[in-house]
């Protein structure tokens, strides 16, 4: 049984079209033209329960719209969705009482109060059993490393402390589901490494689903087995993140340490990015050759010191796909990996 | 009801961590407070009484009136109106809770440490000053707590409808404005209603505004009795039911159009 289904999820939004000049700003305010804008175009997808999911897109793709809808707090223009045997938005309080979110941007906790007191007022609003509360809060409080500002107000902490606290706080009442809404936005590198720990923590140990939006690959690289790619309303890609390299990863580099400063050192299917003396960089397309054959026909004309194969990163890949719209032209890539 | 206590005592907190400001609105409401009594007393002119209110009842109405503004927010509240143009909206309705309740319970802690420490104090100063009158007998005190407990109830069901515009319109602090202005005319807290025409009382008496501040003002100087009190605090309860009625029906509409503001 799938912990979520979402099927042909539609959010059109009317949006008021702005007259030019005087004239036009006078004549809206009698009669004003609206412009359906389409958040979320048609989206379909399943999620299992303890996947860690990372879904993607550009800003402005649909990606928090979705969010928003699986969470309760908008209702669709059209579709079905199914989360943890409810339909969100039309029964949001008993829905919500199930699930934890963390919105990167907002907190949960009260601003001049004492982190303490907005973890204590979760157990009133979710009715946490007091062992269970007793025992989550010891848990989480060493692995998130909260007492040092335990006892700190809101507004005094850092942001990333301030995000530890709100991690904790969408957790206390052991929710099947937990969406993460770019929580690790503004953090240094050893404060994401933390919370990265953290989410594997939880959804490995606890079994607990997570939904990841986020704009750092790392955070994805490092946590997610499977990525949503959604833009301009339309789910793109859905799968491993593997596929997706494979797929989309553009070329890769050989680096290679010549013996010699041989004059010119090119080969057919591959092109040289860049040369310094004897160390020279070729990009090669995986599609068309691979790197024993292009290592072969190397070796075949120069002798060789030393060499390395680099892989294209997902930060790339990712935004050649946002630039490009490669997806587009190639049409949605689902299906092809086991999920549906 | 532990939820309820449980937020209200944080709102209790937390308004008391804004010292500054307390002792700020206190000053002011305490010298636009004498301002009134002065313009009272001139106006009075050695009569002994307008409208059956005496004068001593009088400078004592403006001491009771600053002493609950901040109380009754009589002029203004734009705290839920704000929590969704910024999008905080969203994580209240995260929680599991009764939203209606959630805003009630942190009013009621707001509304309490103002009584507390701006009202209390605003009439010990008055005390000082002016020779007030006081609710006598136990009856009296007792009919007192309740308006006072329904005025707030009443003041705040209405100030969460209004607030409630802002799911329809990115821009409701006009309305907004318009309403507690209007609030502040109809419910007796710029002039005692009695001193107005007949036509225009009975008008305000079909508005819930009289039942925020009027009620009170008439029990605490003893203009009400027996059955005429009674009828005065059912009205209270009856504006009370009417507006959590409206307040439910409307959040209901307006949760099916939310727009949340921000990623």
């Amino acid at each position: 049984m799938s912990i979520i289904k979402v099927t042909n999820l539609q959010k059109y939004f009317k949006v008021a079209k702005h007259q030019r000049g005087l004239w036009g700003s006078l004549r809206s305010l009698i009669t004003r033209e609206y412009e359906p804008v389409r958040a979320v175009d048609g989206i379909s997808f399943e999620i299992q329960p303890g996947e860690l999911i990372g879904y993607l897109g550009p800003n402005g793709a649909g990606k928090s719209t979705t969010i928003k809808i699986l969470t309760g707090l908008l209702v669709p223009s059209g579709g079905e969705v199914l989360v943890n045997g409810y339909v969100p938005w039309r029964e949001r309080r008993r829905y919500v009482a199930r699930i934890g979110a963390v919105f990167g941007q907002r907190t949960t906790l009260w601003w001049d109060l004492p982190v303490i007191e907005s973890l204590d007022l979760l157990k009133h609003i979710y009715q946490i059993p007091a062992e269970q509360y007793r025992r989550n809060l010891a848990e989480f409080r060493e692995l998130l490393q909260l007492d040092a500002f335990l006892n700190t107000p809101v507004r005094s902490l850092s942001l990333g402390q301030r995000m530890r606290a709100d991690i904790c706080a969408a957790l206390l009442h052991n929710p099947d589901l937990l969406f993460l809404d770019e929580p690790t936005i503004g953090l240094d590198v050893v404060a994401k490494e933390r919370i990265r720990q953290f989410i594997r923590h939880i959804n490995q140990e606890r079994g607990t689903t997570v939904i990841l939006t986020t704009h750092d690959l790392s955070d994805v690289a490092k946590l997610c087995r499977r990525v949503m790619i959604i833009d301009r309303g339309q789910l793109l890609f859905d799968g491993r993140l593997g596929a997706l390299q494979h797929r989309f990863g553009g070329r890769r580099e050989l680096v290679v340490d010549l013996a010699d400063d041989y004059p010119h050192a090119g080969v057919d299917g591959a092109r040289i990015a860049h040369r310094d003396g004897q160390r020279v960089t070729y990009q090669f397309e995986p599609g068309h050759i691979t790197a024993s054959e292009l290592i072969g026909r190397i070796s075949a004309r120069y002798r060789i010191l030393d060499l390395a194969v680099r892989e294209p990163d997902i930060e790339a890949t990712i935004r050649r796909i946002y630039e490009e719209r490669l997806l587009e032209k190639t049409g949605p890539m689902l299906g092809s990996n086991g999920y549906r | 009801m532990h939820l309820f206590w449980a937020i209200t005592q944080r709102s209790f907190q937390r308004h008391l961590t804004y010292r500054a400001a307390t002792v700020a609105g206190l000053v002011t409401n305490l010298f636009f407070g004498l301002l009134r009594a002065a313009v009272l007393i001139a106006l009075y002119n050695a009569r002994p009484e307008v409208a059956g209110i005496t004068v001593q009842e009088a400078i004592t109405y403006t001491g009771l009136t600053q002493a609950i503004i901040t109380y009754i927010s009589i002029f203004g509240w734009y705290d839920l109106m704000q929590s969704v143009y910024d999008g905080d909206v969203a994580v209240d309705l995260l929680k599991p809770m009764n939203y209606f309740a959630f805003w009630l319970a942190q009013d009621v802690g707001r509304a309490v440490i103002n009584l507390l420490l701006r009202g209390l104090t605003i009439m010990l100063i008055y005390a000082l000053i002016f020779n007030l009158t006081w609710p006598t007998a136990p009856v009296q005190w007792l009919a007192l707590v309740s308006a006072l407990a329904l005025a707030l109830l009443v003041s705040f069901a209405w100030r969460f409808l209004v607030n409630l515009a802002a799911f329809w319109t990115p821009n409701a602090r006009g309305i907004g404005r318009f309403a507690f202005g209007i609030t502040w005319v109809l419910s007796g807290f710029y002039m005692p209603l009695r001193y107005f025409p007949d036509w225009f009382v009975t008008l305000c008496q079909l508005t819930p505004f009289p039942a925020m501040v009027n009620t009170v003002v008439e029990i605490y100087l003893g203009l009400l009795t027996g059955p005429a009190l009674l009828h005065a605090l059912l009205q209270q309860v009856l504006w009370l039911a009417i507006l959590i009625i409206a307040g439910h029906l409307v959040l209901r509409a307006g949760l099916q159009r939310l727009v949340i503001q921000g990623g």
